[in-house]
């Protein structure tokens, strides 16, 4: 059978996605590679984000509507009906994070709340705190109910395996990971200094990733339990999504712990437009294994190339 | 020239007229071909006609079994071709979906083409949707005669 390598339609929605991610990381790492070329003259970490900041937001929209669409073909009563509606919920908490953030919550020209006489500091300010909030702990808890939600399904299914030592080991960094958080939260608290709302909102979300870092693993060994088809691939795709979270929230701590010379504004482009692509891969995989079911259906099969029954030929 | 086939049966028969069978006769008497022909066809006919006797009249009830029983073989053989023909497409479809591990998940040893096919649409309707599943479903389904449970002794 001859592959499909048509762009058309969402068919082709994960080719769309991992070439647009593909040809946003190599613009950066090619950005970086100037920079280093050019003897670091000037700073990258004081580029502006608006880029990164429209493609995330751009990357949640297309999110959402593949959810939607995804959504629309589980029926009411349909036992991943609640799955789809919470990654549908976690998508709309993103892309509203963004469009909130980036629109209402940023003090530039084009934010309606900045045309008045006296610009309205404080309402923006709450606007980009409860944007944070939805797309950060809020959407991470509606995550972590999805990934218990389809556990039971697959569980039910026979595809259930047992934790192994690696699932704990993961499950224990990230962990490990939230304690020293909360450990230097307190003793900054404690040293009497300033802890920021933005701070205080990320520290929120962590114990809700340590649950979804050991969600995303026993995931990962269910899903090797299926094999690599084309239902598989968006579950793959949910697991890596959560990993990379995870991996992203470590390492936004420990470069500056331990790196000064890493440019960390072209390590915080980069790793949200990552993860927001891979969470978008979830619905368009699902998409393309139900379109090719409807394909097939509607398609002679292959046996009667010209739809005429066996018997009658 | 040499009598044809159809008017040497006829004349075996006694189904020539009067005129005919005395040309046939007086052929026949000058030509060899014509008489192994002839002899070919009497023996031929002798053949079927004790094969009809010792064969059981098809009114009859034993007739009538053995027509059944080897229409039930037919069939069987049918059901047969097509379970496992049923078996290998939802092999395929589970393998395309969900991957050749899944395939060992879904399908126990021994177990039934109905079965499978039970199976394989109820994880299919709740990975992929209703909608999807069906339209696998009657893919699968497309071209094969399956007679399902009733149908199925392999």
């Amino acid at each position: 059978m001859a592959k499909k390598t048509s762009l058309d339609g969402l068919d082709s929605a994960p080719r769309w996605i991992v070439m647009f991610l593909g040809a946003y990381v190599t613009v950066n790492l090619f950005v970086l590679y100037l920079w280093n070329a050019a003897g670091q003259v000037f700073s990258v970490q004081g580029t502006s984000d608006s880029p990164s900041a429209l493609s995330l937001t751009g990357m949640a929209a297309v999110d959402l509507w593949l959810c939607l669409v995804v959504l629309r073909s589980f029926p009411a009563g349909a036992p991943l009906r609640s799955t789809w509606m919470l990654i549908t919920l976690a998508a709309a908490a993103r892309a509203a994070s963004g469009v909130l953030t980036e629109f209402l919550g940023t003090n530039w020209l084009l934010n309606p709340l900045m045309w008045s006489a006296q610009p309205k500091s404080g309402l923006i300010e709450q606007i980009r705190h409860s944007a944070l909030i939805a797309g950060g702990p809020i959407r991470l808890a509606i995550l972590a109910a999805a990934m218990l939600a389809v556990l039971r399904i697959l569980r039910k299914f026979g595809f259930w395996a047992r934790p192994t030592v690696t699932d704990w080991a993961v499950s224990g960094i990230v962990c490990m990971f939230t304690l020293s958080r909360f450990g230097e939260a307190c003793a900054a608290s404690l040293a009497g200094r300033q802890i920021s709302q933005e701070d205080w909102i990320s520290l929120a979300g962590l114990p809700i990733l340590c649950v979804l870092s050991l969600e995303a693993m026993l995931l990962r060994r269910s899903v090797a339990r299926m094999g690599n088809g084309l239902i598989t691939r968006g579950w793959v795709a949910l697991e890596c999504g959560i990993l990379l979270t995870v991996a992203g929230e470590v390492a936004l701590w420990v470069i500056p712990h331990y790196s000064q010379t890493l440019p960390l504004t072209m390590f915080c482009a980069l790793m949200p437009v990552t993860i927001g692509s891979v969470f978008a891969l979830v619905p368009a995989y699902q998409l393309v294994a139900q379109r090719r079911a409807m394909r097939l259906a509607g398609s002679p099969p292959e046996d009667s190339p010209e739809g005429v029954p066996e018997l009658a030929r | 020239m040499h009598t044809r086939s159809a008017a040497l049966i006829a004349f075996c028969d006694a189904e020539t007229g009067a005129y005919r069978s005395r040309r046939i006769a007086r052929h026949l008497s000058k030509c060899e071909t014509c008489r192994d022909q002839l002899r070919r066809i009497e023996s031929e006919k002798d053949e079927l006609s004790s094969a009809g006797a010792r064969a059981p009249a098809i009114g009859g009830p034993q007739g009538l079994a053995g027509v059944l029983s080897a229409i039930a073989a037919w069939q069987d053989g049918q059901s047969c071709a097509a379970a496992s023909e049923l078996k290998s497409r939802l092999q395929w479809q589970i393998e395309t979906y969900f991957g050749s591990p899944a395939v060992r998940v879904v399908e126990r040893p021994g177990i039934r083409a109905e079965e499978l096919l039970g199976r394989t649409s109820e994880i299919l309707d709740v990975f992929l949707g209703p909608n999807a599943a069906e339209a696998v479903r009657d893919d699968v389904l497309s071209g094969l005669a399956f007679a399902g449970p009733a149908g199925e002794t392999c």
